[in-house]
């Protein structure tokens, strides 16, 4: 049987060739990659059976406690899951939903991180932990709130947008946004690709330096990168002296991009973090720098794979936005008639009018969201992630997850069999391994 | 003025002249730094008012993320000198090395003769001034702020800037994407006069001013969705 409609100009492809006839520029838009990729879902644990025993599945302790960035850090993060909150900016988020995510990464005992807007007073002051990132953009950048952060994070690149710098559209660039960030009110922002300062990896490594001695070399410095060419750029950047890469996928959110690079470049999570850490196992810094694995994390299975395969924690973005109300219809909102799409289809956070008061800087709309009650919503949804994660390490037998291995996974398709590592089920096969 | 005291860097690691930098401006005191023989990273981060003379050149990121001090340079410098400078003055008597004064938001940078490439990158305030010439990419991403160059500029100028303002004496190889060349007032031109004065440059040049074109502001178009929201 042969479908009625073409493969290869399905009707989306239709609308998006008359959209860009209309528009004569790239399509813009939020969320993340529709590209159906390898992920999480293609890997499953190998639980015990009369070769290990369990633990109690819902009582005996099991350590979530992680470490991050302990190498030449005075005082590393530490957290006590290995789940925190990614950087977002304020800007492209509201003040409060920065402030109920700073909040919820307190309530749980993790950190949250800035984005690319600078650091909003009342993040910082909901936030116990707070990771400072340094963009190419630099706006808002200020060396006092550099020294009040718990941890840095030099941002190389983005996941959802590899190669290129944030993007924050005019409607969002309100007079109170503009002037953290030196612009003028309404213009469409597109952030640098690259920092003014640094250029390589020599570079690099001397302004991870200049860093540390800003900060008296107490807290640790992480280089986040988008996960393309994995494998060189970890090695570079492990050898700058990070104590903490993050390596963020094809699959990672963003509150706005081009489609063409949030659907066409970068790889996924799965191979991203097995590059990674078999490059720090390479230059022998396995175990010394931390790895921070983000994109596409929705529940404690996902984290626990992650971390199986070689991560030592994750950071998570749009399920901690999914967490606070984003798709989802809430007293006051009307999906349809204020953004043009179903709750749970939404993918506009670029024009600044978040039916639920997160993307977006419109008084009406932010007044949608409560900071405490999200909070709480975040809270709730890590914490059971939390536990998601240490359930299935305890019925694996580990009494740690960071004791979770890539031995305990076996893959469900043959593609995350070569991409993962792992056997293939149902075989002793690792597909790709000569 | 405070009692001067003096730093050998030869004789100290990085990492112990920024410390005993802090120790002295806390007990303040005017500190000169002698024998910097081009270190890297020196004088980062200091966030109180003092008084710094570096008697030779420096490496890369000297005189970076500061608030409030007064430096002195004899000689020359790498890379991002005065890098996010918040507020003071940094003024370098020879050369400095690419991005000088990227990502400034206040405060005053004077180069005595010529600065690298992509001098005043992305600065979102205060005041850059170059006695000499200025290498590509003067003033890419330009914010807010003021960049005057006494000589030549380099290909590229005032690439993609935002707002700000680029007077540049001599010739200019080409400008960047959205640079345009707008006239200049005599007042304003007596203000620069004024400025290079106040920075001990006995130059009085007729400048030309450069600013962006704005035609990079906004997105021509927008979809129907982004439409019914704007």
């Amino acid at each position: 049987m042969v479908n009625r409609t073409s493969q290869i100009f399905s009707p989306w492809v239709v609308e998006d060739i008359h959209a860009k006839s209309d528009l004569g520029r790239y399509r813009i838009r939020g969320f993340s990659s529709f590209q159906k990729v390898t992920h999480f879902d293609d890997l499953t644990f190998l639980s015990t059976g009369l070769t290990r025993y369990p633990l109690e599945g819902y009582k005996e302790k099991c350590n979530t406690r992680t470490i991050i960035g302990g190498l030449n850090a005075e005082n590393p993060l530490i957290l006590d899951t290995p789940i925190y909150i990614t950087g977002m900016s304020y800007g492209s988020l509201s003040a409060n939903a920065k402030t109920a995510l700073g909040k919820a990464a307190s309530m749980v005992g993790t950190a949250s991180c800035t984005g690319d807007g600078g650091m909003h007073p009342a993040e910082r002051k909901a936030s116990d932990k707070l990771i400072y990132q340094v963009l190419p953009s630099r706006y808002g950048f200020n060396p006092h709130h550099l020294k009040q952060a718990q941890a840095i994070e030099i941002v190389v690149g983005q996941g959802a947008k590899p190669g290129t710098g944030g993007m924050l559209m005019g409607v969002k660039v309100m007079d109170h946004i503009a002037d953290m960030r030196d612009l003028p009110s309404g213009i469409d922002q597109r952030s640098p690709a690259r920092h003014p300062d640094w250029l390589g990896p020599d570079d690099l490594a001397m302004k991870i330096e200049q860093l540390r001695e800003a900060t008296d070399w107490k807290v640790p410095i992480h280089v986040k990168l988008g996960a393309c060419r994995v494998s060189d750029d970890v090695k570079l950047a492990a050898k700058a002296g990070a104590d903490a890469i993050v390596i963020d996928s094809m699959v990672a959110g963003t509150g706005a991009s081009s489609e063409i690079l949030l659907d066409h470049s970068g790889i996924p999570t799965v191979p991203a973090i097995v590059l990674a850490r078999e490059a720090l196992r390479e230059i022998k810094l396995d175990g010394k720098v931390t790895l921070i694995a983000s994109g596409g994390i929705r529940n404690g299975g996902d984290v626990a794979k992650a971390l199986a395969l070689g991560a030592d924690a994750v950071a998570i973005g749009i399920s901690a936005l999914i967490a606070l109300n984003c798709n989802r219809e809430i007293p006051g909102s009307n999906f349809v008639e204020e953004i043009g799409l179903p709750a749970g289809e939404c993918n506009r956070c670029h024009t600044g009018k978040c039916p639920v008061g997160i993307a977006t800087q419109d008084e009406n709309l932010t007044s949608r969201l409560d900071p405490d009650e999200g909070a709480e919503r975040v809270a709730n949804f890590i914490n059971a992630m939390t536990m998601e994660m240490a359930l299935l390490a305890r019925s694996i037998g580990k009494s740690n997850v960071h004791s979770l291995e890539p031995e305990d996974l076996a893959a469900l398709t043959i593609e995350a069999s070569v991409m993962a590592r792992v056997p293939l089920v149902g075989t002793n096969k690792v597909f790709g391994d000569n | 003025m405070h009692d001067l005291v003096s730093i050998d860097a030869s004789k100290l690691s990085t990492r112990q002249i920024n410390v005993r930098l802090t120790e002295l401006i806390g007990a303040r005191k005017d500190i000169e730094i002698i024998n910097p023989k081009a270190r890297h990273n020196i004088i980062v981060g200091i966030l109180d008012k003092c008084n710094i003379t570096v008697r030779g050149s420096l490496g890369y990121y000297c005189a970076s993320l500061l608030d409030g001090p007064s430096i002195v340079v004899e000689g020359n410098s790498g890379w991002a000198l005065g890098e996010n400078l918040m507020s003071g003055n940094i003024a370098i008597s020879k050369d400095t090395g690419a991005s000088v004064g990227a990502s400034m938001r206040g405060g005053n940078i004077c180069v005595g003769r010529n600065a690298g490439a992509r001098a005043g990158i992305s600065m979102k305030g205060g005041s850059l001034v170059i006695g000499g010439d200025s290498g590509f990419l003067t003033g890419f991403m330009m914010q807010k702020g003021q960049i005057i160059v006494c000589g030549d500029v380099g290909d590229a100028v005032g690439d993609s800037m935002y707002e700000g303002e680029i007077y540049v004496g001599g010739d200019i190889a080409s400008l960047g994407n959205d640079a345009v060349i707008v006239d200049i007032t005599k007042k304003e031109l007596i203000s620069v006069w004024n400025k290079l004065e106040e920075n001990g440059i006995d130059k009085q040049p007729e400048f030309k001013k450069i600013v962006s074109g704005k035609k990079l502001y906004h997105f021509d178009k927008l979809e129907r969705l982004e439409k019914s929201s704007v």
